[in-house]
């Protein structure tokens, strides 16, 4: 893992240790945006772009990329309250999407990329941070994810792969043995960052690090929760029940309890 | 036309029960693996939910990748499990499609009545469940949001010569009023 910038003293005057990791213990809500813009490079992005937000923003008109984004509007996140119950967020996030839309045309809109700049906007309520940080996540470090072949989603997948033959033979093995392809259990870990799989502060506390280290956090988050559910992959014996397993992997105690998911996951 | 209340989807699910061949099934367990395919934001999430938990929900959550549920259903003697894949509709997930038709018996391809577009998307999945698919399979079309007729676009009958032509189960449904819902899906299983 690369090298911490933060201060070597903590926030309640203590020394920190040598090896301290800041990610380990998550970003204080309230500095995410800038941290996440500083780490990321999403801040030298925006400072060296020859267009602003603003001017992008007035440049919104190709009607399939807007028809599409307006049809996902109200199904992203109908159950949160500040979505349902402001119409501020479904319009930032409306802009924010149509923005990057229109300015990568090779990706355009990938259904998933809502979610992302849901809990952006969630996380920040800063409609052209998001922006900033969804355009670094899509065009830095999750390069090809979301254009039209997926070459980036479908590389991954063999990587995670190869990474479970390595680290977990017997896992490997049964999941093979049954059948499934990761794509089927894992796309949306990849396409959607955990937003929608995991709980919301499990997944801001990986977002800490996949700003921070890029998408190796992935594989680490990955593995450690295939790890966690080692017994019950195993004692699947059928495509129908280990598909189960996955879906059902976010309410593992340990999952809940972030600091901890982040220790395990951070072993790996 | 069919029934309009889940009442009226019961009474459906034993009319269906009473077309079954009996005797040979007595008590046996048979899974049934079906594939929901079509345009994002046709409802094939809504009928999944609606075929499941009996539920509805005005905005369902875009579907990413693919979702997978289950249902069982006692028809006669026979329990039948339904492992029921839904599928992403946008254009973009079609390359992940075919891991999930891939050893379905049947298909539900659904487009929304109100956009003739999402027909012609519709189609083109028919055309390569056809070519793809097993040769066995069962497709029905599904013509989803007949809640919202008023603003029809696709003509109930240009949908039922397309379904004759093609050899398919047709039927127009509302996951809303739960219509046709539990027909639909009994009917490919028989």
């Amino acid at each position: 893992m690369a090298k911490s910038t933060y201060s070597k003293v903590d926030e309640y005057g203590f020394q920190r240790p040598e090896n301290f990791n800041y990610e380990i213990k998550g970003i204080p809500s309230d500095r995410r945006t800038a941290v996440w813009m500083h780490v990321s490079g999403a801040e030298v992005l925006k400072h060296s772009s020859s267009f602003s937000y603003s001017q992008l923003k007035n440049k919104i008109n190709n009607q399939d990329i807007i028809e599409t984004i307006q049809i996902d509007l109200p199904r992203t996140f109908p159950d949160n309250i500040y979505f349902t119950s402001h119409d501020q967020l479904p319009t930032m996030l409306y802009n924010v999407l149509a923005v990057f839309g229109h300015q990568n045309k090779e990706v355009g809109y990938c259904q998933g990329l809502n979610y992302i700049a849901g809990l952006l906007l969630l996380a920040t309520k800063d409609e052209e941070a998001s922006f900033w940080l969804l355009k670094t996540l899509v065009e830095k470090t999750l390069p090809q994810y979301y254009i039209v072949t997926m070459t980036g989603l479908l590389t991954d997948l063999d990587v995670l792969d190869e990474l479970v033959q390595k680290y977990e033979p017997v896992i490997y093995r049964h999941i093979h043995n049954i059948g499934m392809p990761w794509a089927m259990g894992t796309t949306k870990w990849f396409i959607c960052l955990f937003s929608e799989v995991l709980p919301t502060e499990t997944v801001f506390r990986i977002w800490d690090c996949l700003f921070y280290e890029g998408s190796k956090i992935i594989f680490r988050v990955a593995i450690a929760l295939i790890r966690l559910h080692k017994q019950e992959i195993l004692q699947t014996s059928e495509l129908g029940e280990l598909i189960t397993c996955f879906r059902d992997m976010r309410n593992h105690e340990t999952v809940i309890n972030c600091h901890q998911f982040m220790r395990v996951s951070l072993i790996v | 036309m069919a029934s309009e209340t889940t009442e009226a989807g019961k009474m459906a699910n034993r009319a269906v029960a009473a077309q079954r061949p009996n005797g040979s099934t007595q008590g046996k367990i048979c899974q049934f693996k079906l594939v929901l395919l079509g345009e994002s934001a046709v409802g094939k999430s809504s009928l999944v939910l609606r075929f499941v938990k009996g539920q509805f929900h005005e905005y369902q959550e875009s579907t990413i990748g693919a979702a997978f549920l289950t249902q069982t259903i006692c028809l006669d003697d026979t329990t039948v499990k339904f492992e029921i894949w839904d599928t992403a509709g946008q254009e973009r997930y079609h390359s992940l499609a075919p891991m999930y038709y891939r050893g379905a018996q049947a298909a539900i391809v659904v487009y929304d009545i109100t956009n003739q577009d999402t027909f012609g998307r519709a189609k083109t999945w028919v055309k390569e469940l056809q070519r793809q698919a097993s040769p066995t399979i069962v497709i029905a079309l599904a013509g989803n949001k007949q809640d919202l007729a008023n603003k029809r676009m696709v003509e109930f009958e240009e949908a039922q010569t397309y379904a004759d032509e093609n050899g398919l189960l047709f039927m127009e449904t509302s996951a809303k009023t739960a219509m046709n819902v539990n027909d639909i899906f009994l009917a490919i299983e028989v």
